[in-house]
């Protein structure tokens, strides 16, 4: 039997407090499990709050923390067995990330093109400058983009966007079969968040890709995930089918979450704001 | 009820309503740079009109480089060089007098802010003094403004705080204690503990979590529905503007392109920006399929000729790429700056139709 | 935006690095004419003794026969290339030890800077002298120099430490892990085109402090004397009782000169300083206005 393309397997963290006198653990992710498919590409999101252990997670999956508790398998491989520089790069090459700024996420003081290059040539084994264009080229043309228009062009030159669709690409150089994206379109304008979004739609669809898609919006969330799973402090409080938990979320902390969102149509039929007294709890 | 604001309460019933507080005229504000072999202009803001009456939230929407925190910098007479405001003026019609605030003494301008003019920021932590209980922020920037001194004092602080439902002991507090949320909180608080006429909001809750941003945006509503005060809300998230403001402003490259009802612009938007925004807006229940905008932001440092949408809008005729729509009223409060819109208000709709996935 | 026009708007728009470019170029011209010298820098009676300044011998002459002006243009070249050489090695290691030691983190971390403290504290000058002491007539200018180097990196390398432990937590640190970078090509390539700035401010000071380390070291004989400097100048100055019998300009010209040296340096570091804070918030702005 095929493994699945990702095994969560009851997966906690827990850090060292910090402080000279305190010795308190602070479990930032508690017993998480969940699997991929590797036959059925998904959008797998995890929602939650700031503190939530969402990033934490995100982390483990991609191999840069070590889980404190439970196990991580990519096709069928622990990923605690990976040590070596050679078994990384097989593994990213397998496993990429998408991360939450653009205008942070490619160096201000060089172009982007060499990002894409430099994984043409450490994952793909693009030894010719020739073989390493056309790859890249390849990924670009993926998310929309081509190499003439990226090409010796500066981050600072480009929108939000643009570097999130190159980041993309970036990331598909190396043909991967799961992508782990940590907030991908919360600091993109609006206008250009959709295309994003969409894309992440496209890589699933036509490219076989699973996206483990982590957010707090849950509009966007509602909007492309299969499946999701609701964390708080650390624990999944809630878990399935994205619709039917959106649309009817059962466990308190996601009844709060769902009602917080604040929607347009809501606004005309008065769930607003006025709706509810405001009791703010001193923490 | 003390610290309601004498202005609030004859503003509904007299005339005042008729001269609006605050009116923005054909501001320009540039940031020229020269310095280090960097020489550039950046028109941040770009020939703005606009006025904010009493008593309502005023919401201004934008994307990255749209101008709208240059704008609410210059409204605040809080600009340092580079920025510098070329031509326009900035009047506020307080209640005991108009002022522009171009033409003011920094004496002057010191006197009215945080009585007459407050902010709310994105980072309380720049307001409130991370080494100083909330107690001194509140005696620091309230003691000068109001009658009361010493026990008195204390005692409209405790009565504000619990009007806003918040403990006082959070006056003990230093604000690293406080969670995100409730430090936004203790800054709304402090904006408003002088009862100010008017108070701008910039992005404050963008920082915040769902859950925590819908209980300070409902504070805010509510002080500001007890005051009277009149709020300019600036953020770039839609939602927020639905349910919180009762007038919107959309800005697009450093101009307002469309301004009305909020609650109009949401039904009915007119410019073809307006109408992207509003319709690519994911929401839960809604499954059509969303489209993002082709093209790239705006740049204010080369600003194009004729309406800075066209190169991005789907609608673009001829005369767009060569002069800049002004804004028109094209109904009641309701004003957009589009050649096409202008034309023929009733051909947009379905054109937007055929566009849309 | 390119290096010349940078240097350029600083140069008009900032006196204090004008004035400094001003002042280490005239010593740097001063050094340089030391290729036109009549006399070799080591023979001694080549002029009549203790004249004082005049137009035949502007800065007058020594009471070892030696022209002041002449011998300075050596004194001076050595003291200025001791120091850049100084620097430069110190620069090295302290960019190698910095950088690396912020990226990695964890265990590379804590032995570098356990090695990076031990330097910090460990007594400069009496290891100098005891050098001395050891090597005696081995102890030549390239053996000083690299001693100096080898004792002159620890601070800077906190400093470079401190900016790099920043860098690493940058998004675009990450991205370069997941586009298969390793550790040498994040740290030369990624990182390193942000501490040059600081890495160049620190330089200059670097070599302020080295020269000023040579120099004591010469005035007190624990050198070699041989090799001409600015502080070897002094030494023979001191030998022959020059201040005593009123022969000041052995003593005061080689002093001013290092003095304007060192008011030159010290002016561009911290010019330069001010340019690195406000050009990273220019580009910001430019980037997103």
């Amino acid at each position: 039997m095929k493994p699945n393309l990702l095994d969560v397997d009851n997966v906690s963290k827990t850090f060292a407090g910090r402080g000279l006198f305190s010795r308190r653990m602070k479990r930032a992710v508690r017993n998480v499990s969940f699997s991929l498919d590797a036959d059925r590409p998904e959008v797998f999101t995890i929602i939650g709050e700031s503190g939530s252990g969402k990033s934490t997670l995100a982390s483990m999956i991609l191999n840069t923390a070590r889980p404190t508790g439970g196990s991580i398998r990519f096709e069928g491989r622990d990923l605690a067995h990976i040590r070596s520089r050679r078994d990384r790069v097989a593994f990213m090459s397998r496993v990429q990330a998408i991360f939450q700024n653009p205008f942070d996420a490619f160096n201000p003081l060089k172009p982007v093109d060499r990002y894409l290059y430099t994984a043409a040539e450490v994952f793909s084994g693009c030894r010719t400058k020739e073989a390493r264009e056309t790859r890249v080229d390849d990924a670009l043309h993926k998310v929309g983009l081509s190499l003439a228009e990226v090409s010796g062009r500066f981050p600072h030159e480009m929108s939000g966007g643009q570097l999130q669709r190159i980041a993309i690409a970036r990331a598909l150089v190396s043909s991967p079969s799961l992508i782990v994206a940590d907030e991908p379109v919360s600091m993109i304008d609006a206008s250009l968040r959709m295309t994003v979004i969409n894309l992440f739609r496209m890589l699933r669809d036509d490219l076989g890709v699973s996206i483990i898609y982590i957010t707090h919006d849950l509009a966007t969330a509602y909007y492309i995930s299969d499946r999701l799973i609701i964390m708080q402090t650390g624990e999944v409080v809630e878990a399935g089918d994205a619709r039917q938990v959106l649309a009817a979320p059962r466990h308190p902390y996601s009844i709060r979450l769902r009602e917080a969102v604040l929607s347009v149509d809501g606004a005309w039929r008065g769930t607003g704001l006025d709706a509810e007294a405001i009791q703010p709890s001193l923490r | 009820m003390t610290l309601l604001h004498p202005a609030a309460a004859s503003a509904a019933a007299e005339d005042d309503a008729a001269i609006p507080l605050l009116s923005v005229d054909r501001l320009k504000a540039y940031y020229r740079l020269k310095l280090f072999g960097i020489d550039r202009e950046v028109r941040a803001v770009d020939d703005v009109t606009f006025a904010i009456g009493r008593n309502e939230i005023y919401g201004l929407a934008g994307e990255s480089s749209s101008g709208k925190s240059t704008l609410i910098k210059t409204i605040a007479g809080a600009i340092r060089p580079p920025l510098a405001v070329e031509t326009g003026s900035v009047c506020f019609n307080f209640s005991d007098g108009t002022r522009d605030i171009y033409r003011l003494t920094p004496r002057e301008l010191g006197e009215i802010r945080w009585k007459r003019l407050s902010y709310i920021m994105q980072g309380s932590m720049s307001v409130l003094n991370p080494v100083r209980r909330i107690r001194h922020s509140f005696t620091d920037f309230a003691l000068p403004h109001v009658p009361e001194k010493g026990a008195a004092f204390a005692e409209r602080i405790g009565r504000h705080l619990e009007r806003l439902h918040l403990e006082r002991s959070v006056l003990d507090a230093y604000p690293h204690e406080l969670s995100g949320g409730m430090r936004q909180r203790v800054a709304i608080a402090l904006a408003t503990v002088c009862g100010p006429e008017f108070i701008i909001a910039d992005e404050p809750t963008t920082a915040l979590d769902v859950i925590v941003q819908k209980g300070v945006l409902a504070m805010l509503r509510g002080i500001q529905r007890e005051l009277g005060s009149s709020v300019l809300f600036v953020t770039h998230d839609m939602a927020v503007h639905a349910n919180l403001t009762d007038r919107l402003g959309i800005m697009y490259a450093g101009r307002l392109v469309e301004e009305g009802r909020t609650r109009d612009l949401f039904r009915q938007p007119l410019h073809p920006y307006t109408r992207h925004l509003i319709s690519s807006l994911p929401q839960i229940g809604d499954d059509t399929p969303k489209k993002g905008l082709e093209g790239s932001p705006p740049n204010l440092a080369a600003p194009l000729s004729g309406c800075r949408f066209h190169p991005r809008c789907p609608l673009a005729i001829d005369i767009c790429r060569r002069e800049a729509p002004p804004m028109v009223a094209v109904a009641p409060g309701r004003r957009v700056a589009c050649h096409v819109v202008t034309a023929s208000p009733d051909a947009v709709a379905p054109a937007m139709e055929e566009v849309r996935p | 935006m390119n290096t010349l026009k940078v240097l350029r708007d600083l140069f008009y728009y900032n006196k204090e690095f004008a004035t400094g470019l001003l002042l280490v170029l005239i010593v740097v011209a001063v050094a340089a004419s030391s290729f036109f010298s009549p006399y070799p820098p080591l023979d001694v009676y080549v002029v009549p003794p203790d004249l004082p300044p005049s137009w035949q011998h502007p800065f007058g002459t020594t009471s070892r026969g030696q022209d002041v002006f002449w011998q300075l243009t050596f004194a001076i070249r050595n003291t200025l290339l001791f120091g850049i050489v100084v620097a430069v090695i110190s620069r090295v290691i302290s960019l190698c030890v910095g950088l690396v030691s912020g990226y990695r983190g964890g265990w590379v971390d804590r032995v570098l800077m356990s090695l990076n403290d031990t330097f910090v504290v460990i007594p400069l000058f009496p290891i100098l002298v005891l050098f001395y002491f050891i090597m005696r007539d081995q102890m030549t200018w390239g053996l000083l120099a690299l001693i100096v180097a080898l004792l002159g990196w620890a601070y800077d390398a906190r400093l470079i430490r401190s900016i790099a432990m920043s860098l690493r937590t940058r998004e675009f640190t990450r991205q370069a892990v997941f586009s298969g970078m390793g550790t040498g090509r994040i740290v030369w390539q990624e990182h390193l085109p942000f501490v040059l700035p600081i890495v160049f401010s620190t330089t200059l000071n670097n070599i302020n402090w080295s020269i000023g380390i040579e120099v004591t070291l010469s005035v007190l004989g624990f050198t070699d004397i041989n090799t001409p400097t600015i502080g070897g100048m002094i030494y023979w100055a001191n030998q022959h009782t020059a201040l005593v019998s009123g022969i000041w300009w052995w003593v005061a010209f080689p002093i001013a000169l290092v003095v304007l040296l060192f008011i030159g340096l010290f002016l561009l570091a911290i010019s330069m300083n001010e340019y690195i804070d406000p050009r990273s918030r220019l580009s910001r702005l430019g980037g997103q206005a």
